[in-house]
């Protein structure tokens, strides 16, 4: 098997090309621009450099219902831009990948410092009610294995599927084995074969249909079912059991393996498809007396978490870019003293 | 099929009516786009429209062929993925001035940039209709809208002047001038690089009545007394109207 020295990005490009990837369309933004260069000049892939991030993702939409899969890469702050047309390609059912390498926010933030700042703009940062597929790898070698998770679920659910990295991954060199996994086949026939109407207005049959609360029901309803029975098939996530230990750690990306180094004392849930969130961690969780959530934002996945499980969940926040083996053994040994002991009945 | 009603197999009828204002030009631009995909006898699995959001935006959903609805200002951008996709289809951009000129502005810029081949028909109501009557990128010196009581103080954006700055096709008609019209964008279907047709329509709802027009009749009256037709200028005068010569093609 092939094995190559790779950088996160590259390992993203690797994966996009073996898994049919057709035209990528974007704006350069560090800690994200080498996927752009880099997919440049090679043969079967059609690059475009666009004017800014929101002309890519229509660029992208347009060259997905044309036929093609296809990419596009920023980080927070074109991922913002982004985020008017990531509703529209849900509702016209335009299945592509948006990767999305966090740095530090708001705003210009600290470029390029890693983040983990984007989890509530994947989820919710379109307008109205949508249910988006999200992964989250924390290695180089999970970055090309879920670049092919991401295009096949994509395909599947006819949605926009958001590859989570972050400055640390995405920047970092690591071992890949370059091995071939499963691709989708385009499900929809292309532009030009047909008389549908792709719309973002409420429709019905490729009609729009603007004053019926009943038929836009229907149609979100239908949306989020296709969404969440696909996201099924994709149930990722890493569980590190720890039988001697009462709580529970929960963390994703860079700050994921800083947090191994706590496996002795703590067991570790690490959740690799962000949303739907991965219903197996209730059953996880109810074993533990205490649930941490570490992350680099100021709770953002916490909350949500709590959200899930019905019970109070402690949080380390980590923003601004630092991972710090020290200052993360202090936070934890502080909270835990402070949290109250509860075991949820699931 | 009686040669006269032929362009009907590029319309939805079964969609009608349209959500128009009796006496709105749209259903012109309409129409005349459906006439010259019909005089070039295109294959209706050779054509892909795409619009923005506003009036003009919502005539992409009454072409019987794939079309597409997007968001507001990104139809050209969205034209530029599907003509690099598949460079077999005709692409056609079909959306009003604030969509196009304003919002989606820059885009407009890059695409002339570019000379990506896409045909782009532009609703110049000089108006932002579908919001209620608003100044548009387009709207007079001196005009008086919901924006610009005093009237407008901003000049009018100079299409014509970004189109030929990188020597795209540029073409200008009205919705009285109606085989001017199809010819215009006949001829725009056929240039090879980016083409560009301004259709000054009257709105009459949000624009035209307040400024002191009856109804959409007189629009139409002006437009005809007004607009003279010189298919053969190298940049068209305010009054004219026409196909620019294109350096090079
Ligand atoms: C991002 C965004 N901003 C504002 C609007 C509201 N809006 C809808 S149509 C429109 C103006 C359209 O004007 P124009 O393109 O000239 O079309 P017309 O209605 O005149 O045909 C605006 C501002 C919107 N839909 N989306
Ligand atoms: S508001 Fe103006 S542009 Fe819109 S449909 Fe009515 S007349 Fe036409
Ligand atoms: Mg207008």
């Amino acid at each position: 098997m092939l094995k190559q020295l790779l950088q996160g990005n590259q390992a993203i490009i690797q994966a996009a090309e073996r898994a049919g990837l057709g035209l990528f369309a974007g704006y350069p933004i560090t800690p994200a621009s080498e996927i752009l260069h880099e997919l440049v000049g090679k043969k079967h892939i059609k690059v475009l450099q666009m004017e800014d991030e929101i002309a890519s993702i229509n660029a992208c939409i347009g060259a997905s219902l044309a036929g093609l899969k296809v990419m596009t890469a920023t980080s927070g702050p074109g991922f913002s831009l982004m985020q008017e047309s990531i509703g529209l390609a849900h509702m016209m059912e335009v299945p592509m990948v948006i990767i999305d390498v966090q740095r530090v926010g708001p705003s210009t933030g600290m470029p390029t410092f890693p983040a983990q700042g984007d989890i509530i703009q994947a989820r919710h940062g379109s307008h109205g009610d949508y249910f988006p597929i999200i992964f989250y790898p924390n290695s180089v070698e999970e970055l090309y294995r879920y670049t092919f998770s991401a295009f096949n679920a994509a395909e599947e659910s006819l949605s926009p599927v958001i590859l989570l990295s972050d400055g640390y991954i995405s920047h970092l060199y690591e071992t890949v084995e370059l091995k071939d996994y499963p691709i989708a086949q385009r499900s929809m026939p292309p532009l030009g074969t047909s008389n549908r109407h792709f719309t973002g207005l409420t429709h019905q049959d490729s009609r729009p249909v603007t004053s019926s609360p009943e038929a836009h029901r229907e149609l979100l309803a239908q949306l989020q079912k296709k969404c969440t029975e696909t996201s099924r098939n994709y149930s990722f996530y890493e569980y590190i059991e720890n039988t001697e230990a009462d709580t529970l750690l929960i963390a994703f990306g860079a700050l994921s393996r800083a947090v191994y180094q706590f496996k002795d004392k703590y067991a570790l849930f690490r959740p690799i498809r962000l949303f739907p969130m991965v219903e197996e961690l209730k059953d996880v969780a109810s074993r533990y007396e205490h649930i941490i959530v570490l992350e680099m934002n100021a709770g953002q996945y916490c909350y949500q978490i709590e959200r899930l499980l019905h019970r109070e969940v402690g949080l380390v926040s980590l923003p601004g870019g630092k991972i710090d083996i020290k200052e993360i053994s202090d936070r934890l040994q502080g909270l835990r003293q402070k949290l109250p002991k509860q075991v949820s009945v699931s | 099929m009686e040669d006269t009603v032929r362009f009907k197999r590029f319309l939805k009828e079964g969609n009608l009516p349209t959500p128009w204002c009796p006496g709105c030009g749209n259903g012109q631009v309409l129409k005349s786009l459906a006439q010259a995909f019909e005089e070039l006898n295109l294959d209706k699995h050779q054509v892909v429209v795409v619009s923005g959001i506003g009036c003009a935006g919502r005539s992409a959903g009454f072409f019987d062929l794939d079309s597409v609805h997007t968001a507001h200002g990104r139809a050209i951008p969205l034209a530029e993925g599907i003509k690099t996709a598949n460079e077999n289809l005709k692409v056609v951009v079909s959306s009003g001035d604030g969509d196009l000129l304003g919002i989606g502005g820059n885009h407009l810029l890059h695409a002339t940039r570019r000379n990506t081949p896409l045909t782009i028909v532009c609703y110049s109501n000089e108006i932002y209709g579908m919001t209620g009557g608003q100044a548009s990128p387009t709207t007079r010196l001196n005009t008086k809208t919901l924006t610009t009581p005093e009237g407008n103080r901003d000049v009018p954006f100079n299409v014509q002047a970004i189109i030929k700055a990188h020597n795209c096709f540029y073409a200008r008609s009205t919705t009285f001038h109606l085989p001017h019209l199809k010819k215009c964008i006949v001829e725009a279907l056929r240039h090879p690089g980016l083409s560009f047709v301004d259709v000054i329509t009257q709105c009459i709802v949000n624009n035209g009545r307040r400024i002191g027009f009856k109804d959409a009749f007189e629009m139409l009256m002006y437009y005809k007394n007004n607009y003279k037709i010189n298919d053969n200028a190298e940049f068209l005068k305010d009054n004219e109207i026409g196909i620019t010569r294109c350096a090079g093609v």
